[in-house]
Formats: structure tokens, C-alpha cells, sequence
């Protein structure tokens, strides 16, 4: 839930697609709020995220064909837009995931190692 | 690429994305809010945790839009609507913006039109780039034989070709042309020299192989113009005769309308016909030939200079004082050399005047984004971050220079077309000029440079506004940033740097101009008419009848009321071609080749000194006495008599200028001396020259049957008279017709029309650079009255507090007043220095001014000064009027 906490920090530019296409595919097809509700519990409340931002994501992701939207209706029968993830989502997520994990093992060394 | 059309597609279908986003967003606040009265708040609160928790609604959906389509697209379409309605709204800024900006990128299209034109494309022929002059110094002609020699021996050209001035009297041109005969102009031309320039006749052939041959030489092509002119069109004029000098010439081709040749001299050829050049294939000393070649494929410049340097090397030595001083120049620098540096500093003159126009516009811009910063604020609210801000301002900006410059292409239009017509003969290619694809791009450019100039700096302010401070300000008017004041100085002090270079520039053009005015012609040019009559073609071309002819006509005209005195001489000073000729003194050893005495000659009638009042210094003029029974005189200049007999009396020394080597030379008596007139250029100091009596010289009159005769198939009659000139025109020419209808009378002119042509690119360099100082001077003038007014208006309560705490008018005066004046100052500082590097690239344009002419500097200083003063006085007169209780009430 949302908390005040001082120490929470703000989403890496460019990492939020990678977040959320994550957490579309572990968890199935999500509603924007969903997708919110997950990243702040993974996150312990440290990420720190206007819901809205969410959706610039979500149409990008959208419009690259990663996810697919589809109105549905959640537990407590309210409508929704629910994402999943697509075949092309999973081939992406694979690549930028390999990818995330060099330049963070890279970003790592650089830092312990002081270079 | 997916995702680039997926954007297309929803630029089109905007409204159904809005749809789906909102009851997205719509579902989403209801959940977060069901989750947080989950926890136990009320709905109340709920509803407003909810908000808190999903951020900026509206921000949200202004970066999904961003995401989700070319937003700016969509934002540009409203931007412009949005941007029209706020332009509307402001009538008068509108107005005064658009026409600054017109103003400026109307004169700059205006000129740049003439640029592209001249400049950038001057030659319609093919491959233009590779055409070169072999010329004497660049400019002068070259003897035939030197010029065989070139063709034969050089390497690095594909073509090499020559032309001659000719001007035949062309007679009955065709079956239902009555025109009287007319004198033409055209070149004699080597066969190869039309083919080499590349350029495909309208109708029939160029010449051919055998056509350049003594005796088969009468072909003639003709020019579009003439072929409309005097042959109305006629597609059958192909292989029939026309007679030119009293000869019959065949038709062979005519060429299309934009061929015009050559290019930088005898611009005014309408014809050409065969050069076969007889027995000058061995003159060496005569120089009369223009020669054009064409650069072999691979052959630099620099390469055809050292191959014509060594070979014109070898001949000197081979034929002494022959073949010097001959450069090989791109033909584009003969044609437009003398124009182009100030073609350049016009172009830059404008962008001076489209600048300050900018500056003008960008504190006008400022002082109204100050004024919306209300509007501004709200926007920013509502979720418009600073780049679509800047963007929304952007656009406004653009919008307003596209205004501009639609007005600003209707000046050019019409600006172009006045060019044009003033435009003097020296612009070559000026009637091509036109508003074409080049010209468009160019204002395109300059539409877009200039809403950024004047609209980024604004833009950035504007947008930058720190948003609860605007709001809670509301319409308090005394809070301007120091950052923008300081803007708003630099932008006034710029305009007085450019208006002040540019007046630098205006004023030395107008102290040249009138320095130039001022010279003395060494004749008095009022009241006198002039015209050349060509006797070619005529009976009285015959070889002893045209001294009678000639002699009659002046006597006959001498009769006619109005008239006090008429005479005649070959070539008129400013106006005609200028001859030059060795010749030999008595009593002096023989010179080498190409070192002896050389002057200026021309051939006159008796009554030229007179009428021209060209004041005799020593001894006497040339009179009706000295006809071809007498002993040969001549008269010299001044130039001549210091030059070659300084410290003598040159009158009764015998001088010879014989053409042909003849072991007896003909000598001929100093009489007189005159004043030196102007001779083939009026900035020019004087050569020295050699008056020949034409009565005396039966060789140029065409006795004798010698190649000399073409000199003297026509004269300019000069008539001096009461009045105006021009009334005596008709009556001479009718004096002329009475002794035959078929002799050509052309260049009917007035001596004083002669030198405003020779002055006219000064004048015309003049009136431009006039024009655009004085219109520089009123944009910095509006530009610092508008800031005043401006500052006077913001400041209207710290005025009033000070005149309540006691500030005479004096004092407010003055504090306005020296507000107005640093800015000047600052200006002025800046706009010395630019103006002393541009006048030196002035320098070549000047006559008689140093480029840093302290008179022109200090008087442009006043000049700036006074405009300074009268544009802030009016603002700080109204700051005078302040009445405190009615300022601070305002409040």
C-alpha cells in the first residue's frame, strides 16, 4: 500500500517496460491496478510510482506488440483492461533481460571493484 | 515499425483511444479507492487517497497520449488553432509584428531572388563551370594571329572559340516589316564558339565547317528577340536572305529566348554571323578579339593557366611586346566580378534588417508573455509540461513568420519587379529574375530561422515561469525578472549594433555616391543630345562620299532653331568603346615594340570641343579648315601633354600613329590641348588621349579601300542646345533622314542620361543600401520606443512612489530617459566595431571616402542618437504625467 516512506526511489528510465512485462508474464493477465499493487509489494514499498505512469508503459509495450490488452471483469466484478503477455512479449523479455542482467553485473563490478 | 503505425493509426482515431483511457483510468482510481476505504477510511478520503496514489490525472494522460501517438501532430493542429485564435486576439501586436517581419524577409527574398539569379546560376549555358576568357588583363582583347596561336598550340581546352563586335544596319528585314534601318548589335564569332558554349539553336543549325571562309561568310543566326522583333516569327525565314550593311545574309538558325551572348560585354548581340578572318590572320598588334574556351574534362584551372603562361611565354619571345598579361579567367568572374561582392553585402545589408525586425518582434513577444503568465500558469496545471509549452509558443511564432513572410513574398514580388527596373545595365542576367523554387526554399528557411531567432528566447521565458508564484501574483505589473530585463536590454542594444552598422554602411555609399557626383566630367554635359548615325549599308557608306555626308549633316543641323552648336566623334566618353594606339614622336628615337607612347585615340568632326564645352587649354581646336587638303593635327589632352612632353609646349610638335609600317611616317601637329574628359569609366583618372581629325584621315572614311574603313561607318552627332535636350531629338533625326530614309540612328541619349548610366551602379548600390539603413533606423526606433513605453508602463508604480516622495518631473525625465540612452550606448559601442570590419569589405566600393570615414561614423552616431531621444521621449513624458495617487491606487 502506499506509504510514505523518504527512502523510496524513482523507476530507472527505460527499466519500467522490462518491470512490467516481468510481471505480466509471472502472473498472468493483470489490470493496470494489478500490475501497480504487485510492483509496490515485490518492491516493499521502495519503488517509488505514480500509478499513472503505468500507462505510457503499458501502451508502448501495447503497441510493440509485447502484450495484449482485453476487457474483462476482476473478482469484485468490476471492468477492466487485462494484459498478457504475447509470444513476441516472451522473446523481448528474454533478450532484455539478458541484457539487464550484463550491464547490471557490469554496473556491479564497477562499483564493488572501484574500478 | 509496428509500433510507428500502430502511432499513425491513432492519430486518426484519437476520440476512441481518449474513450478506452479514461474508463481505463476511471476503473483504476476505483479500485485504488475500494482498497484504501478497505483500510477504514471514508469514502471521502478514500477518494482523495486514491487521487494522491495515481498522480497527476491529467498528466497522466497527457504522457499516455505522448506514448500512444505522434502526439505532436495532434498538438501542432491545435497549437496552430490555439495560436491563430490567441494572434487574433491582439489585433495590433499582430499587425506590427507581421509587418516588421514582412518588411524584413520580403527584402531579404527580394535580394536573394536577385542573388540566385546572378550569382549562383549566371550562365545558361551547358557546364558553365568549365567556360573560360583568355583575355588581356582579364578583360581586354587579343590580336587575331596571338589568339590562332593559343587554338593551335594549347592542350588543356576541348574548344576554343573568338568573337568580334559588330553592329551592321540591318535594312527591309521583311515583306511586311516597315521599321526604318536599324543598327544592331552582334558579334562576328569563330564557327566553333556557338557549339562550344553548348547551347542548341530554336530553329535551324549553328554554323558549319567552311562557313568562317572568306567569301561563303554571309550566314547569319539570329537572336528570339530579334527574330520576334523584326521578322514577327516567321518559321519560313530558314535559308532566306536578310541585308545587313547593304549585303544579303542567309538565315541558318535561330536561337532560343534564353540564350544570350556574350555574357560581360556586347551584352546587347542580337545576331551572329561568321568571323573568316582575312588578312588579320597575321595582325599581331591589333587587339580586337574576345576569346572563349572550354576546359578539357580533368583539367584544372590552375593547370590551363600554367600551360597558356608557358605558351604565351614563347611567343613573346618569338613576336617581342606580343602576348603579355594574358590570364585565363572562369568566364562566371568576367560576367559577374564587378557585382558580386556587392551583390553579397546587400544580402548581408537585409539579414542586418530581418534581425533587427526579429529583435523587434522577440520584446514584443516578451513584454505579451508577460502579460499571459496567468494563462500560462493554468496551462502548466492543467498537465502541459515546459516542452509543450514551448512548443505551444513555438508554433505561435512560426505561425506569425509564416504570416510574415506570405506579406513579405508579396513585397518580394513586387520588390523584384522594382528591382528590375531599376536595376542598371551592369546586373547581367537581371531579366531572368524570378521568384522560382530557389527562392522559395530559401524564404522557407528564413521563415523557420526567423520564428526561432525571435521566438526561442521568449519561448523559454515563458515557459520557465514558476508556476504558484504567477498565480499568486495575479496582475501585480511591477515584478518583471531582472533576467528578463536583462534580456529585453541585449535585444535593444543588438538592434542598435545592426541598425548602426548598417547606417555605416548606407552612409558611405551616399558620401561615395556624392564624392563621385562631384567629379567633373572635364565637358559640361547639360544641354546636350546625342546620337550615332550609321551610314554602313548606305550610298553614303561609299568611299568619298562620307566626309561629304558627314560634313553636310553637322552644317544642316548647326540650322536648325534650338540649336547652338553640333559636332561628332567616333566614340562618346562613358559611353562608347575606347581605342588605343602606340604612336611615335618626331625627333625622338625610334621605340622598341610595345614601348613607346601610347594614348587613348578618337576621331572627331570639327564643333566637338565646342559643343561639348571641353575647354581648350593651349593653342587651337580642330575646325572645318583642317579637311583632307591641309597638313594633318591632332589635339591632345592635359594627361598627354604632362606625360609625354613634360615641362614642353606640346603644341607644334609632330607626332605619327600610322596602322601600317610604312617607312615615311604621316605626321601629324599637336595644335591644342584640352581638359581631360572622362573616358571609359567615370571613377577612373585619365589616360592620355589623342584627338584625330576625321576629315583628315581618308583611310577611316574609306577611301583607299583599306580594313580601316569600318571605323568610320559611323558617328555620334553631338547637338548642344538651348533647352532641353531631348525636344531637339526629333528634328535632328529628321535632318538625318532628309539626306536617307535608310540611315540608322540609334542611341538617341542625352550626355547628362550618358553619365547617370555610367553612375548607375553606384546609384543603384546607393539606393538599396539608402533604403534599408532608413528602414534599419525606424525598426530601432520602434524597437526602443516599444521597450520604453513598455518599462514606463511596468514601472508606473515606482514612478509614483518616487514623484510622492518628492521626484521632480526633471528627475523622473531623466531617469527614463537615461535608461534609453546606456542602451544606446551599449549598442553603438558594439555596432563601431562591426562596422569598422564591414566598411573595410567596403572598401572596393568607395571612391573618395575612407571605409572609416570619421564624418560618416560620428554623423551616424547623431543620426542614431536623435532616434534614440525622440523614441523615448514620448514614454518618458508619460512617466512625467504620472499622478501618484492614481498609480498607487491602481494597485
Amino acid at each position: 500500500m502506499p506509504s510514505e516512506s523518504a527512502d523510496r526511489i524513482a523507476v530507472l528510465q527505460g527499466t519500467l517496460d522490462l518491470i512490467v512485462l516481468r510481471t505480466v508474464q509471472t502472473m498472468g493477465p493483470l489490470h493496470a491496478y494489478a500490475i501497480a499493487m504487485r510492483l509496490q509489494q515485490l518492491s516493499n514499498d521502495l519503488l517509488r510510482l505514480n500509478q499513472g505512469t503505468l500507462y505510457p508503459a503499458l501502451v508502448r509495450l501495447e503497441q510493440q506488440g509485447h502484450i495484449k490488452g482485453a476487457w474483462g471483469k476482476t473478482d469484485s466484478n468490476r471492468e477492466a483492461k487485462f494484459y498478457s503477455i504475447t509470444r513476441a512479449g516472451e522473446k523481448a523479455l528474454a533478450e532484455e533481460t539478458l541484457r539487464w542482467r550484463r550491464m547490471s553485473g557490469l554496473v556491479d563490478k564497477l562499483i564493488s571493484e572501484g574500478a | 515499425m509496428r509500433r510507428f503505425l500502430s502511432r499513425l493509426a491513432n492519430l486518426f482515431r484519437s476520440r476512441t483511444a481518449e474513450r478506452e483511457l479514461a474508463r481505463e483510468i476511471q476503473s483504476h482510481l476505483a479500485m485504488l479507492q475500494e482498497e484504501f476505504e478497505r483500510r477504514g477510511s471514508s469514502p471521502e478520503q478514500a477518494k482523495q487517497a486514491a487521487r494522491r496514489a495515481y498522480g497527476g490525472v491529467e498528466q497522466a494522460k497527457e504522457l499516455h497520449r505522448e506514448a500512444r501517438s505522434f502526439i505532436w501532430i495532434e498538438h501542432l493542429i491545435k497549437d496552430v488553432r490555439f495560436g491563430a485564435r490567441s494572434l487574433l486576439r491582439t489585433p495590433g501586436f499582430t499587425l506590427v509584428a507581421v509587418t516588421a517581419l514582412a518588411v524584413g524577409i520580403g527584402a531579404d527574398t527580394a535580394i536573394f531572388s536577385v542573388v540566385s539569379s546572378v550569382l549562383l546560376r549566371p550562365l545558361a549555358y551547358k557546364d558553365p563551370d568549365r567556360l573560360v576568357t583568355l583575355l588581356h588583363h582579364g578583360t581586354g582583347p587579343v590580336a587575331t594571329a596571338n589568339y590562332i596561336d593559343w587554338r593551335d598550340q594549347c592542350r588543356s581546352f576541348e574548344a576554343m572559340g573568338a568573337a568580334d563586335y559588330w553592329s551592321p544596319n540591318l535594312t527591309n528585314a521583311h515583306p511586311s516589316d516597315s521599321n526604318p534601318t536599324e543598327h544592331l548589335y552582334g558579334l562576328k564569332v569563330t564557327r566553333n564558339l556557338l557549339p562550344l558554349l553548348g547551347v542548341e539553336p530554336l530553329l535551324g543549325r549553328l554554323f558549319v565547317p567552311g562557313e568562317d571562309q572568306v567569301g561563303s561568310d554571309h550566314e547569319v543566326i539570329l537572336s528570339y528577340r530579334l527574330w520576334l522583333r523584326r521578322f514577327n516569327r516567321d518559321t519560313n525565314l530558314l535559308g532566306k536572305s536578310v541585308t545587313l550593311d547593304g549585303e544579303p545574309y542567309t538565315v541558318v538558325g535561330v536561337m532560343p529566348p534564353s540564350f544570350h551572348f556574350a555574357p560581360f560585354w556586347a551584352t546587347h548581340a542580337e545576331l551572329w554571323v561568321p568571323d573568316a578572318f582575312g588578312d588579320s590572320i597575321h595582325d599581331r598588334g591589333g587587339n580586337h578579339l574576345r576569346v572563349f574556351a572550354r576546359l578539357k574534362a580533368g583539367v584544372t584551372l590552375a593547370q590551363a593557366r600554367a600551360e597558356v603562361a608557358t605558351i604565351t611565354s614563347r611567343l613573346e619571345k618569338q613576336y617581342p611586346a606580343t602576348n603579355r598579361w594574358v590570364s585565363v579567367t572562369p568566364l562566371k568572374e568576367n560576367v559577374v566580378g564587378k557585382i558580386e561582392r556587392p551583390l553579397l553585402l546587400l544580402l548581408g545589408a537585409v539579414g542586418f534588417v530581418l534581425l533587427i525586425a526579429c529583435a523587434n518582434v522577440a520584446h514584443m513577444l516578451l513584454a505579451r508573455t508577460s502579460d499571459r503568465r496567468k494563462e500560462i500558469a493554468v496551462r502548466t496545471a492543467m498537465g502541459a509540461g515546459r516542452p509543450r509549452m514551448i512548443a505551444q509558443f513555438l508554433t505561435e511564432n512560426l505561425l506569425l513568420a509564416a504570416i510574415g513572410a506570405f506579406m513579405g513574398l508579396l513585397l518580394a514580388l513586387a520588390g523584384t519587379k522594382t528591382l528590375v527596373a531599376l536595376s542598371p545595365e551592369y546586373i547581367p542576367h537581371v531579366e531572368t529574375l524570378a521568384i522560382d523554387h530557389y527562392v522559395l526554399l530559401f524564404l522557407l528557411a528564413v521563415t523557420v530561422l526567423t520564428a526561432l531567432v525571435f521566438g526561442l528566447a521568449p519561448a523559454m521565458h515563458a515557459a520557465a515561469g514558476n508556476l504558484s508564484d504567477a498565480l499568486k501574483e495575479g496582475s501585480r505589473g511591477d515584478s518583471d525578472g531582472i533576467r528578463r530585463n536583462r534580456l529585453r536590454s541585449f535585444l535593444v542594444a543588438s538592434e542598435f549594433a545592426l541598425a548602426f552598422v548598417l547606417l555605416i554602411g548606407a552612409g558611405l555609399m551616399i558620401r561615395s555616391f556624392f564624392v563621385l557626383q562631384s567629379v567633373d566630367p572635364g565637358f559640361n554635359p547639360h544641354n546636350v543630345l546625342s546620337m550615332v548615325v550609321s551610314v554602313a549599308g548606305t550610298t553614303e557608306a561609299e568611299p568619298n562620299r562620307r566626309a561629304i555626308f558627314y560634313r553636310h549633316l553637322l552644317q544642316k543641323v548647326r540650322t536648325l532653331p534650338g540649336v547652338n552648336s553640333a559636332g561628332a566623334i567616333n566614340h562618346l566618353p562613358l559611353a562608347g568603346d575606347m581605342w588605343d594606339r602606340a604612336f611615335e614622336i618626331e625627333g625622338r628615337p625610334k621605340p622598341r615594340p610595345g614601348e613607346g607612347p601610347d594614348a587613348v585615340y578618337r576621331i572627331v568632326m570639327p564643333g566637338y570641343f565646342q559643343t561639348m564645352q571641353l575647354p581648350l587649354r593651349r593653342g587651337r581646336a580642330i575646325t572645318d579648315g583642317d579637311d583632307a587638303r591641309a597638313p594633318g593635327v591632332v589635339v591632345i589632352n592635359e594627361r598627354a601633354a604632362r606625360e609625354y612632353w613634360p615641362g614642353e609646349d606640346p603644341v607644334g610638335k609632330r607626332i605619327a600613329i600610322d596602322e601600317e609600317k610604312s617607312s615615311q611616317p604621316t605626321w601629324l601637329t599637336v595644335t591644342g590641348v584640352v581638359a581631360n574628359a572622362k573616358q571609359m569609366d567615370w571613377a577612373s583618372a585619365p589616360y592620355p588621349e589623342i584627338y584625330i581629325a576625321a576629315l583628315q584621315t581618308p583611310a577611316f572614311l574609306g577611301e583607299g579601300g583599306t580594313k580601316l574603313a569600318v571605323h568610320m561607318t559611323y558617328i555620334t552627332l553631338v547637338v548642344r542646345g538651348d533647352g532641353n535636350p531631348a525636344d531637339l531629338a526629333s528634328a535632328v533625326k529628321q535632318t538625318v533622314w532628309s539626306f536617307d530614309r535608310n540611315l540608322a540612328i540609334s542611341e538617341v541619349s542625352t550626355m547628362e542620361r550618358v553619365i547617370a548610366e555610367a553612375n548607375a551602379q553606384p546609384r543603384f548600390e546607393m539606393l538599396l543600401l539608402g533604403l534599408f539603413g532608413a528602414v534599419a533606423l525606424l525598426l530601432a526606433a520602434v524597437g526602443i520606443y516599444g521597450v520604453m513605453s513598455y518599462s514606463v508602463s511596468r514601472r508606473t508604480r515606482e514612478i509614483g512612489i518616487r514623484i510622492a516622495l518628492g521626484a521632480n518631473r526633471a528627475d523622473v525625465l531623466r531617469m527614463v530617459g537615461l535608461q534609453a540612452i546606456g542602451q544606446a550606448l551599449a549598442g553603438m559601442a558594439a555596432g563601431v566595431a562591426g562596422a569598422v570590419l564591414v566598411s573595410k569589405l567596403m572598401a572596393r566600393m568607395l571612391y573618395g571616402v575612407q571605409p572609416t570615414d570619421p564624418a560618416t561614423f560620428a554623423g551616424v552616431a547623431v543620426v542614431l542618437g536623435l532616434a534614440t531621444l525622440l523614441a523615448a521621449f514620448v514614454p518618458a513624458r508619460r512617466a512625467t504625467r504620472i499622478e501618484p495617487m492614481t498609480a498607487l491606487r491602481n494597485e
